[in-house]
């Protein structure tokens, strides 16, 4: 399990910046 | 009633969770490609964005907007090769392959390890690339493309001088020597001496860009070293060597499960 966290830790780092970025995005865009 | 309420709360870290495996997959299958770079760029452009979106940055914004609408349309065009091959390994289902069995790997070093000792016997250089979880399919295209078993006869046969396709290096994808003859990209470490040859450059090169482990015969003096992380590790006996390539690939193998 903590293999499978560790591996290509920066790539999953950016994939999640750019998951919560586009969430925010598109329900911001929602909401308003 | 309830049950709707835990759903509303869990539904933004579902959604999150499920876009963030498309977004990790997307990266993981463009790593090691031109597009990598291009995709690193659009990222922080994203943040700008974002950023200008919350600070109420209109022009900006307008500018950005401007920009990305362009952009996509210019990537298309730019990208068209590597978009091509992309669908084209999505409809091969290789993008989905990632398990290769611990004998499988096991097999593949020794028949590596047993090549690479007799192209140092005979001081014939040699650079063969073994692929990881960043996929080598540009370099792969760049080559001759072979897609037999790893065999260390068929390795040394390549390495010959006489062989038309000597130049370049090999790509070895799981159990299969998937091409000769490949172009990799030269290491930019400036701190390199200046007596280091192009093929110890090539490692290291593709090494920086991908997670590629990387065997390497001087053709000079028949030192066999081993290159990964856009580093070498120095190789004493094949015993040390089976030992290092054991630990980078098996272990990296369980990792990728």
């Amino acid at each position: 399990m903590k293999d499978f966290l560790t591996a290509s830790l920066p790539l999953k780092i950016i994939a999640l910046g750019l998951a919560i970025i586009t969430w925010i995005y598109v329900h911001g865009e929602v909401v308003r | 009633m309830n049950l709707l309420s835990f759903w509303s709360t869990v539904k933004p870290v579902f959604e999150i969770l499920i876009l963030w495996w498309i977004f990790y997959r997307i990266l993981l299958f463009f790593q090691g490609t031109r597009a990598f770079q291009v995709l690193k760029g659009i990222t922080y452009l994203a943040i700008l964005f974002l950023v200008a979106q919350l600070l109420g940055f209109h022009a900006l914004n307008w500018l950005l907007k401007q920009f990305f609408a362009i952009f996509i349309l210019a990537m298309v065009i730019l990208f068209q090769q590597e978009l091509r091959q992309g669908l084209a390994r999505l409809g091969r289902g290789r993008f989905f392959n990632l398990f290769v069995g611990e004998s499988e790997v096991i097999a593949v070093i020794h028949e590596l390890s047993d090549a690479v000792f007799k192209l140092s016997e005979k001081k014939t250089g040699a650079i063969i690339a073994i692929e990881r979880e960043a996929k080598l399919t540009t370099y792969v295209e760049s080559g001759v493309q072979i897609d037999a078993i790893v065999n260390a006869e068929l390795i040394q046969s390549v390495f010959k001088h006489e062989s038309p396709i000597h130049d370049g290096g090999v790509v070895v994808c799981g159990q299969r020597f998937a091409a000769a003859a490949c172009l990799f990209p030269l290491t930019e470490n400036q701190n390199l001496s200046k007596i280091i040859g192009t093929r110890h450059r090539a490692a290291l090169g593709l090494t920086e860009h991908t997670d590629a482990v990387v065997l390497l015969v001087s053709e000079e003096t028949g030192e066999i070293s081993v290159a990964c992380d856009g580093k070498f590790i120095p190789v004493t006996g094949i015993e040390r060597l089976q030992a290092i390539l054991k630990d980078l690939l098996i272990i990296h193998t369980k990792r990728k499960k």
